[in-house]
């Protein structure tokens, strides 16, 4: 009687490996470690959902997130999936904006490549706080719209979004550029201290308006240009020395 | 030579069959068509063109030109797209990302290709790799062959295209769990290559391994597959998204002189009657059968005294006291009359549809009216009964349409699909003329804010149809029906908020059987 398996015969017990299966691994391992760290940073900073945007929860947030990140290896593309992730998959149960986003910037400011491009207009949800503290020597190319503070707390890094920012786009930004191809919304740069926003489009405020009687709000340093044109350099608190300032 | 060639096949699909563990395909064959494309598949057929085969023959030995181009098309039998309702799906999710038909089109076939070559590249060792350093590349081609470079661990001499190959190598092409977000992945980083490809004028549209139309399904798999989408679908305007970019295709894939998809004859394509119609054949209503009636056979009926000269058959000799003698011997007079056969029958039926403007637009959103009344329709036609259809709105300003007693399918499903969106009245002549003279079943659905409902409580009241009375949601109007029916032996209310609660309509159901 004919063996019925021998048609069989040339078939390999074990799978064969092709490089596809490493680096889909490598990519499953790195993704789950970088989606870890960001579920223990929303368990530690945001309570019953609710996050508010305040300095020293921002600064905070954003310490956990270095360290969270530390130990990782990844690169430009790891965060460009993850972003999808965030956007889209079940694996992250709830997206908060303001810790995403200060968590991606995170990544971004750690990660070896001197130049990411992510692309908010693939992402139906918006992130806050992109670019974050870019440091010296990055360049973070946005393509797209993007949310709130944008560019925040710059530390010298070149920000280039090809789209429009939202609110406090470069607040407290100390050093560095951030280049907006579209529009900018309220309270551009307040509270530089350095560096320079380049908006093409339209900016609805900067960071001068009134504040109460007592004066205003202020940009301690750096420049706001508007289609090339110098808008406001140093903005005055109430009584201090008159500086250029154009029509918002 | 061609008897060499002849051999030379079949010799390397029999080693290619045992290498994939023995497919279900027919015998591959020769075809003289298609210098620049390798492969067609139709029908399960795979058509090896000779002219390429040569042409390649000069770069490498014939037989493995042969085994590759086998392995390749095996492969998209066997890994992806496998069937007709997961290429629709791939090319769904490539269209919401990419927007563009052409461009989904492109990035589909693309992706098939990638997860099937890099399929037969895992199962064996196939000569793919040395059969694609020698084929002809446009840029696509160039990324997709990177790729190949990075993912098989192989030398196609292509030295560009270095980041999009390192993104594109991420992907999970074998995980056929994770191929929706793949395709979208895909279709993203191939975008600008794509629409590249799509402007240059006069750019090579011919894919060397064939082009992946819908001519390689059979028409059963392409009913079934059509039938899974629609029930896949969330709305009919999804369903309509994907198939009608394959308008042409699907008529070509199917032969549309039979009546199996469903269109009949002609060539008429209506996405919107067809979502229906597929979707209501994941659905079997049971109907309630009865017994025929009239059934034109004479039956003894009372006595008549016999008289000399009538014929002998019809005495009756249990009353006759085995006499023959006139006045005393009686006879049987026989007569036609209601008798009920033993044999059942199902009787047709007459779908009254409410397409009033609180009924949801069935082109838009999903319909369980339409879909309802699709099931309802379908149980009938299945038991060789006649559909007769009235959808109504304002009837009496002509918001309406009746379509007489008919087995046609497209038509049936085209009445029922239409809406009218206004008020809702019905006209109670309109279903007296569609009573043919007989009692046909009545299926009704509707929400039950009939602006006249009290005319058709009376209709119904009034006669011994068979009614199966569906409501949508739940309204005063709606109790009041069912108040007003609640006595009635003959008529049957449902209620459908969900597609689950299809199933659970019996179509002629009768509460206590009439004759028993």
């Amino acid at each position: 009687m004919k063996n019925p398996f021998w048609d069989f015969r040339s078939v390999p017990a074990q799978r064969r490996e092709i490089p596809l299966d490493r680096i889909v691994r490598a990519r499953e391992e790195t993704l789950d470690r970088i989606v870890q760290g960001y579920l223990q940073l929303v368990e530690e900073e945001v309570r019953d959902l609710v996050w508010l945007a305040e300095e020293s929860k921002v600064e905070r947030a954003y310490n956990a997130a270095v360290r969270s990140v530390g130990g990782l290896e990844y690169d430009a593309d790891d965060i460009d999936e993850f972003c999808a992730l965030l956007d889209s998959s079940s694996k992250i149960p709830y997206l908060i904006s303001g810790p995403a986003g200060i968590y991606i910037s995170a990544l971004v400011n750690r990660a070896e490549d001197d130049r990411i491009v992510l692309c908010p207009k693939d992402y139906e949800r918006s992130f806050h706080f992109l670019g974050y503290k870019l440091p010296e020597g990055k360049t973070l190319v946005l393509q797209g719209d993007v949310g709130d503070f944008t560019g925040a707390g710059l530390f010298g890094g070149c920000l280039l979004v090809e789209g429009s920012v939202g609110n406090w786009c470069g607040a407290g930004m100390m050093k560095g550029e951030i280049r907006v191809a579209g529009d900018a919304g309220q309270n551009t740069g307040e509270w530089m201290r350095g560096g320079e926003i380049h908006v093409d489009g339209t900016i609805q405020g900067v960071g001068t308006k009134f504040y109460g009687n007592t004066g205003y709000r202020v940009l301690f340093g750096g420049k706001i240009y508007q289609k090339g044109k110098l808008l406001v350099s140093r903005a005055l608190v109430k009584g201090a020395d008159q500086v250029s300032k154009g029509q918002p | 030579m061609r008897k060499d060639r002849d051999a030379l096949l079949r010799e390397v699909w029999a080693r290619v069959r045992e290498d994939h563990l023995f497919p279900e395909l027919p015998p591959p064959e020769w075809t003289d068509e298609g210098e620049r494309v390798a492969l067609e598949i139709k029908d399960k057929k795979i058509s090896l063109s000779r002219p390429f085969v040569e042409r390649m023959s000069e770069h490498m030995p014939e037989d493995e030109v042969v085994e590759g181009l086998l392995d390749h098309a095996i492969s998209h039998h066997l890994s992806c797209p496998w069937d007709f309702r997961t290429h629709m799906k791939l090319y769904a999710e490539a269209k919401q990302t990419l927007k563009e038909p052409g461009l989904a089109q492109l990035a589909t076939g693309y992706f098939m290709d990638v997860v099937a070559d890099t399929y037969a590249m895992r199962r064996k060792e196939s000569p793919l790799p040395r059969l694609y350093r020698y084929f002809e590349r446009d840029e696509v081609d160039e990324a997709i062959h990177a790729l190949y470079q990075r993912i098989w661990g192989v030398d196609l001499g292509i030295e560009r295209h270095e980041r999009i190959a390192r993104r594109l190598s991420r992907i999970p092409y074998l995980d056929r769990r994770r191929w929706t977000a793949s395709i979208r992945r895909f279709s993203k980083l191939l975008h600008a290559l794509l629409v590249k490809e799509e402007e240059q004028e006069g750019a090579n549209d011919e894919n060397p391994m064939g082009n992946h139309d819908l001519q390689q399904y059979s028409a059963q798999e392409v009913e079934s597959g059509l039938k899974d989408l629609a029930r896949d679908a969330a709305s009919p305007t999804e369903f309509k998204e994907i198939v009608e970019d394959f308008e042409e295709e699907i008529l070509e894939a199917t032969d549309p002189r039979e009546e199996g998809m469903g269109l009949g004859s002609g060539r008429s394509f209506d996405a919107d009657v067809l979502y229906y119609m597929k979707l209501a054949e994941n659905y079997s209503l049971p109907v309630r059968t009865m017994p025929s009636r009239n059934s034109g056979a004479l039956y003894p009926h009372h006595h008549l005294p016999w008289e000399i000269g009538k014929p002998y058959h019809d005495i009756d000799p249990w009353t006759s006291f085995g006499k023959i003698m006139p006045g005393i011997t009686q006879t049987w007079k026989r007569r036609e009359g209601e008798l009920r056969g033993e044999e059942e029958e199902t009787p047709d039926c007459l779908i009254m549809i409410d397409s009033s403007g609180s009924m949801p637009n069935p082109k838009r959103h999903l319909s369980y009216a339409v879909l309802g009344a699709a099931c309802a329709a379908e149980a009938y036609l299945r038991r060789d009964a006649r559909v007769a259809v009235y959808n109504f709105s304002d009837a009496h300003v002509g918001g309406r349409r009746s379509l007489p007693y008919t087995d046609r399918r497209v038509d049936i499903y085209r009445t029922l699909c239409h809406y009218f969106g206004g008020g809702t009245r019905l006209q109670i002549e309109d279903i007296e003329a569609l009573q043919a003279g007989g009692a046909p079943d009545i299926f009704l659905i509707t929400d039950m804010q009939i602006t006249n409902l009290t005319a058709l409580i009376e209709l119904f009241n009034a006669r011994e149809n068979r009614v199966t009375a569906v409501h949508i949601g739940d309204n005063d109007s709606v109790r009041t029906f069912r108040r007003s029916m609640a006595p009635r032996k003959n008529v049957s209310v449902f209620a459908v908020e969900e597609k689950q609660s299809i199933p659970a309509i019996v179509l002629g159901k009768v509460k206590e059987y009439l004759y028993s």
